[in-house]
């Protein structure tokens, strides 16, 4: 999975276009990016890379950089 | 695909497979609604996070051509928006209105530590607790007209007292049970709530999957957000029938779908019907199928073979659950599956719209789905072991009352086979319908008949001259006030009884004048000329009453063609945009085959 990819993720549950997500988008630069839809987002890192986050990381996210820190965390490879 | 990914790909792939609540949020931004008729106004409330309902529910409403709107009451405030009659929820005005309440919230503290209370004071406080939702339950329907489903309580797995915990009196399972059971007493005297059986949905789907503890802490999320869309199915189940949306007849296959193996080359011998496998799985299907004739829901065959090879199986095969009287029609030829389709319809008097098809072979749904898009096709599996849980998991087939007209609907149609048959051996229409004897009484609206007469007005689409709707509340509504007639028609004849299958409300506009505002007949009925006897009848009854005028109308639908002309026929002229029949110089001809008698 790239980068590209996640962001095409992020694209879909925010149902924003692909060139208005970057490591910097967070629920202040991203509209419809509030805490519903959070969950939605979280539910579907979750099923599409096959992680679990804990509570801690999932309260812990910032932005999109951070979602991509945890999931390296968790052995993604966001660079293939 | 490793392993684990696989064995959930497999669970999902077994459960009708739902899409993700993220594409069903996406789905709802793009709904476009002007084309729909029908309408519905769905009002949520809950005592935790339900995001995300709403949007499936509308999604899943334009997938049935419904214009679905929806108000969902901010989070735990369900008391004060059925208790403040200022609220949002009265001022939305809701057809339908969903309380989703879940045991944690409910018992508060005593959920977790339920063995701090007594025996009697477990049992005083379950009272409480019963009676608080009773309470609220009367303040909503005093206040709405809308249908109230409320859910009942979720049975937790777990106990603190562990294997104990069956072993102790009016423990927390126990109390739980008993909240239910009290509720649904209540529920099963008021016509207008429903009981929704969320408990069974849990249960069904497995607590594990429904309740996420991540979900919960993040959000007080209690069914997890992949379950929405299939509790949001289990919704629609009652959304549906409130607008008369359902489905009455299954179209079956008959080799490799109710028995195994081809009876046109294994023989009436070779075809697996027993109690091995996989002759096993066919019979419970069967089993199941029968218990769904049984409560009125119409069968029929489509299948390509020879017709006296598939018919002797049904006639003689020592090991068949379906027979022939389970069936209203047959069509076991080698004709296109397609025209056969049609046929059943048309002999049967029903709607494509109102039929599912039932078929192994993955060509012959197919072609069914793209040739007749309005029957329902199931996709079914290459597995006969899977058949009964698809046929369950079916949500098209439901009614919101069972009436005696459904339960002996199954017989009727066989009766109706029979008249076909007679026809068929008459010289003229006329000697037919001498023959059949026909004997119709007209009966006033009661506590007896009013469920019958408002679903005749939700379900009957062909003869109906003016399509209005109404339910069980507001036939009752009418009977109260001395300006309306609303009666209903029961006829039988020499083959059997088909119930109360007519109606009419008549609105006294004045001293002088009626207006006809429904005149229906069941399908079932239809081509024997009783129409005309009832008018007639009713025409009789004006005069009496000194009327002069009776006005009426013919409102155009999709499907109500067979009744376009009956107005003229019967006397009627056309005046000003509305159909006028003047007592003093129309004639109506009551047919003289029949007997009519009032109540």
């Amino acid at each position: 999975m790239t980068s590209t990819k996640l962001y095409q993720l992020i694209a879909d549950v925010f149902n924003i276009n692909i060139s208005d997500v970057n490591d910097q988008s967070s629920p202040q630069s991203i509209e419809n990016w509030d805490s519903f839809s959070g969950y939605v987002l979280l539910d579907e890192l979750e099923s599409k890379f096959n992680v679990k986050f804990s509570l801690e990381e999932v309260t812990d996210v910032k932005n999109v950089a951070d979602i991509k820190q945890h999931l390296r965390n968790h052995g993604v490879n966001l660079d293939g | 695909m490793n392993k684990e990914i696989y064995s959930l790909f497999k669970l999902f792939e077994n459960m009708n497979k739902e899409m993700k609540l993220s594409e069903y949020l996406n789905k709802s931004k793009k709904i476009q609604v002007d084309k729909f008729t029908k309408k519905i106004r769905i009002a949520v409330l809950s005592s935790f996070t339900v995001n995300g309902l709403a949007e499936t529910l509308r999604v899943k409403c334009a997938e049935n051509k419904i214009n679905g709107s929806t108000y969902t009451a901010e989070y735990n405030q369900y008391n004060q928006e059925i208790i403040n009659t200022d609220s949002g929820l009265y001022k939305f005005s809701p057809d339908v209105t969903f309380l989703i309440i879940d045991s944690r919230s409910i018992l508060g503290t005593y959920f977790y530590s339920p063995y701090s209370l007594s025996l009697s004071e477990r049992k005083k406080f379950i009272k409480t607790k019963t009676s608080e939702i009773i309470n609220l339950i009367m303040k909503f329907v005093k206040n709405s007209k809308s249908k109230l489903i409320i859910s009942n309580f979720v049975i937790p797995n777990y106990s603190p007292y562990g294997i104990y915990e069956t072993k102790t009196e009016y423990g927390l399972q126990e109390m739980i049970s008993d909240l239910n059971t009290q509720l649904a007493n209540y529920i099963k005297k008021e016509s207008s709530v429903f009981l929704y059986d969320f408990n069974g949905f849990v249960s069904n789907f497995g607590e594990n999957n429904i309740f996420n503890f991540k979900q919960f802490h993040f959000g007080d999320i209690k069914i997890s957000l992949d379950f929405i869309p299939y509790f949001s199915h289990e919704l629609m189940s009652y959304i549906k029938p409130i607008l008369g949306i359902n489905r009455k007849c299954i179209v079956l296959d008959l080799d490799n779908t109710l028995w195994g193996g081809i009876v046109g080359e294994e023989g009436f011998n070779g075809i697996k019907l027993d109690s091995t496998p996989p002759g096993n799985a066919f019979l419970e299907f069967q089993q199941n199928l029968l218990a769904l004739n049984k409560r009125g829901i119409i069968l029929a065959v489509n299948s390509k073979n020879n017709h006296d090879d598939g018919f002797q199986v049904i006639r003689d095969h020592p090991n068949m659950i379906l027979r022939e009287e389970n069936f209203a029609c047959f069509k076991i030829n080698w004709e296109d599956k397609v025209s056969n389709m049609i046929e059943i319809a048309n002999e049967l008097n029903i709607g494509l719209d109102s039929m599912i098809f039932f078929d192994d072979d993955p060509v012959n749904r197919e072609y069914m789905k793209k040739s007749l898009p309005e029957v329902l096709t199931i996709d079914i599996p290459n597995d006969p072991s899977e058949y009964s849980r698809i046929l369950h998991s079916i949500n098209d087939l439901n009614v919101l009352k069972i009436t005696g007209e459904d339960e002996s609907r199954g017989k009727m149609y066989a009766q109706e086979r029979k008249r076909i048959d007679l026809q068929k051996i008459s010289v003229d229409i006329d000697e037919f319908l001498n023959q059949l004897n026909i004997k119709i009484q007209i009966k006033k609206a009661d506590d007896f008949t009013i469920p019958r007469i408002s679903q005749l007005t939700l379900k009957t689409n062909q003869f109906n001259l003016t399509t209005k709707r109404y339910q069980e509340e507001d036939i009752r509504d009418f009977t109260k006030s001395k300006d309306m007639i609303v009666e209903c028609v029961h006829v039988e004849d020499k083959f059997g009884d088909s119930g109360i299958t007519g109606v009419y409300i008549v609105k006294k506009s004045s001293k002088e004048e009626w207006y006809l505002d429904t005149f229906l007949l069941s399908c079932r009925i239809m081509g024997r000329e009783i129409e005309k006897g009832i008018l007639g009848h009713m025409i009789e009854r004006a005069k009496l009453e000194g009327i002069k005028k009776i006005k009426a109308q013919y409102i155009p639908t999709k499907k109500n063609k067979p009744c376009e002309n009956f107005l003229l026929d019967c006397g009627f002229k056309m005046q000003d945009g509305c159909y006028v029949y003047d007592i003093e110089n129309d004639v109506i001809k009551t047919p003289i085959h029949l007997t009519i008698k009032t109540q």
